[in-house]
């Protein structure tokens, strides 16, 4: 996966924050066709082959954020002035999130082992000596992979003293964990929207930009200009996201126009709730380990590939449908717009009719800065009484969901927790039919470093984690940051 | 001869922060620890860069010793640091 913060996102967040100052501005048809020469003046060093593919690139990214979806859409003979009334008119989270970029693609090399030219065909032949299908051979004395025995198992790679073997790996294949990804006959990135899990590990980890999300940004961007009631629902890893305080991002957000802001930790609150009651009947019955059913992409995981933990999961609903429920009865007029990290909440929101639209983190901050609203400077908004729900805003971390169910629970409970899936731990999950873990409770969250490592995050974990933790942004960064890479 | 210490202000307005500025903040990581020793590094307001409309002021920004740059990634914050340290 790469950074959270790359030239790529950095771009993006550019984009959008472009696009969005002239939409308020009322100039965005106007401009919105000749916005890619603007960003990538032709001056500039391109970091792609050249300005004008940056800049068609740039043109792709906009129609992402117009919800367009470019796998099927892509006219090119449409200006994008057009793509900008259509999308305005639409109504719906645009479903499949994900759509992929062809023209961005590079079509990366398939999956290998190779051995570079640092070998030095030396006389104890390790990599001959551990490849499990004789795979090497020596030529002019130097090793050579047989492509066609190659297994891909890395052994090779492992035991060369002059580390000879590189893997180059096609990035947004090995992110996948249900191998969702691959590219087609032509050599270019194809999604199979039947197997995808939503979970945006592919976007994450393609280091061209090649996999994009579907945005509803501007529709959000459209209520709010609009003066429509609309009620931020946001999760519980925003805190850390911003340059201040929990209550300060809340107040930002009813600065952009927000009716109001509730914390989806209410919801949590209520999950945590029924899974400690519901995991409490399970012990009774000697019934099992019970999976938690937060995170979205572990919920569409089941039900696409490991139908064997169907009846595993809690009945419990998500902290975004409890909180959704909750606004929706408070405020029945209101529209609901749930901001968080996650790319399969928008699929998720998209069978819960009283919310109208997803954004992320990174959306959201295009939203400041699109219209100037500085965290670190504005007034804080007066903080309700959280005492209920406030331990849920540990939902956003590993393990801050089981720790939220034990503190409900009134028998102890044995938890583990799975941070992160992959294909590894896919594989994990499907064997735990036959061998179940001996546990109660299992935390699933899809994302390492959980919600707070999300695909839709603006920071790196290590400095959110400290903000959560109240430290001051100013002097964050003296605080040591210790050697671990995720907390 | 006494080295001078540099004083190093990274932007965390919100338009900095969101662009690049909060990854600045784990100079612990990232920096030579000789030159850590040599500057106050700390995070502060708004510099003003975001609010002008000249592309030249791209955040996010730093000051070093009273000088405004901007556009500032890891790699480029430590040469500057290094630049600055050396002069
Ligand atoms: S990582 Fe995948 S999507 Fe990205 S350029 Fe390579 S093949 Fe294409
Ligand atoms: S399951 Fe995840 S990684 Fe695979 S295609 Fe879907 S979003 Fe991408
Ligand atoms: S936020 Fe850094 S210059 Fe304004």
């Amino acid at each position: 996966m790469l950074e959270i913060n790359n030239q790529y996102t950095l771009m993006k967040r550019r984009i959008d924050a472009e696009v969005l100052k002239a939409y308020f501005a009322d100039t965005l048809e106007a401009i919105v066709d000749t916005l890619p020469i603007h960003i990538i003046p032709r001056e500039r060093d391109p970091n792609r082959c050249c300005v004008y593919k940056e800049r068609a690139m740039v043109r792709y990214r906009i129609m992402a954020l117009l919800g367009v979806d470019i796998d099927r859409d892509d006219d090119e003979y449409k200006p994008l002035a057009r793509y900008v009334g259509e999308a305005l008119a639409a109504e719906a989270q645009p479903l499949p999130t994900l759509t992929t970029i062809t023209p961005g693609c590079s079509g990366c090399p398939d999956e290998q082992y190779r051995i570079t030219d640092s070998c030095r065909g030396c006389f104890a032949r390790p990599c001959l000596a551990n490849c499990p299908k004789d795979a090497i051979v020596f030529t002019n004395g130097r090793a050579r992979i047989v492509e066609e025995r190659c297994i891909k198992c890395g052994k090779c790679l492992d035991v060369c003293p002059f580390h000879a073997v590189i893997h180059v790996p096609v990035p947004c294949e090995a992110s996948c964990p249900v191998g969702a990804v691959h590219k087609n006959d032509e050599g270019f990135v194809e999604i199979d929207h039947d197997a995808c899990i939503d979970c945006g590990h592919c976007a994450q980890s393609c280091p061209f930009g090649a996999i994009a999300e579907r945005s509803s940004l501007i529709h959000v961007a459209r209520m709010l200009k609009e003066k429509v009631p609309v009620v931020a629902m946001v999760a519980p890893a925003i805190e850390g996201q911003f340059p201040g305080s929990l209550a300060q991002i809340k107040a930002g957000l009813v600065a952009l126009g927000f009716t109001k802001v509730v914390e989806v930790a209410e919801g949590a609150h209520i999950t945590a709730l029924h899974e400690a009651q519901e995991v409490a009947e399970r012990m009774e019955a000697h019934a099992g380990f019970m999976t938690t059913s937060c995170c979205p992409a572990y919920m569409e995981l089941v039900d696409r590939h490991i139908p064997s933990l169907s009846a595993r999961r809690s009945t419990a609903l998500s902290p975004m449908a409890y909180t959704a429920r909750q606004c929706h009865e408070q405020m029945p007029d209101a529209k609901l717009v749930f901001v968080g990290p996650c790319i399969a909440k928008k699929v998720e929101a998209r069978a819960i009719p009283s919310i109208s639209m997803v954004i992320t983190f990174a959306e959201l901050a295009a939203l400041f800065v699109a219209r100037d609203i500085d965290i670190k400077e504005i007034a804080a908004q007066e903080a309700p009484d959280s005492s209920l729900y406030a331990d849920c805003r540990g939902f956003a971390c590993p393990q801050g969901v089981s720790q939220s169910v034990l503190r409900r629970s009134s028998k102890p409970v044995q938890t583990m927790n799975i941070n992160g899936v992959d294909k590894k731990t896919v594989r994990l999950m499907r064997s735990w039919e036959k061998r179940p873990p001996e546990v109660d409770l299992v935390e699933v969250m899809c994302c390492e470093g959980g919600c707070m490592a999300g695909p839709g995050v603006v920071v790196n974990p290590k400095i959110a984690m400290r903000l959560r933790q109240g430290a001051d942004v100013a002097r964050v960064g003296t605080i040591p940051l210790g050697g671990k890479k995720h907390v | 001869m006494e080295q001078k210490r540099i004083s190093v202000k990274i932007c965390v307005g919100t338009a900095c922060f969101v662009q690049g500025g909060a990854d600045l903040l784990l100079y612990e990581d990232f920096l030579d620890p000789e030159l850590l020793g040599l500057c106050d590094i700390e995070g502060t307001s708004c510099l003003g860069g975001c609010k002008t409309d000249d592309p030249k002021w791209k955040a996010p920004l730093v000051e070093i010793a009273g000088v405004l740059y901007p556009n500032v990634t890891k790699q480029r914050l430590a040469e500057l640091l290094r630049e600055a340290v050396d002069a």
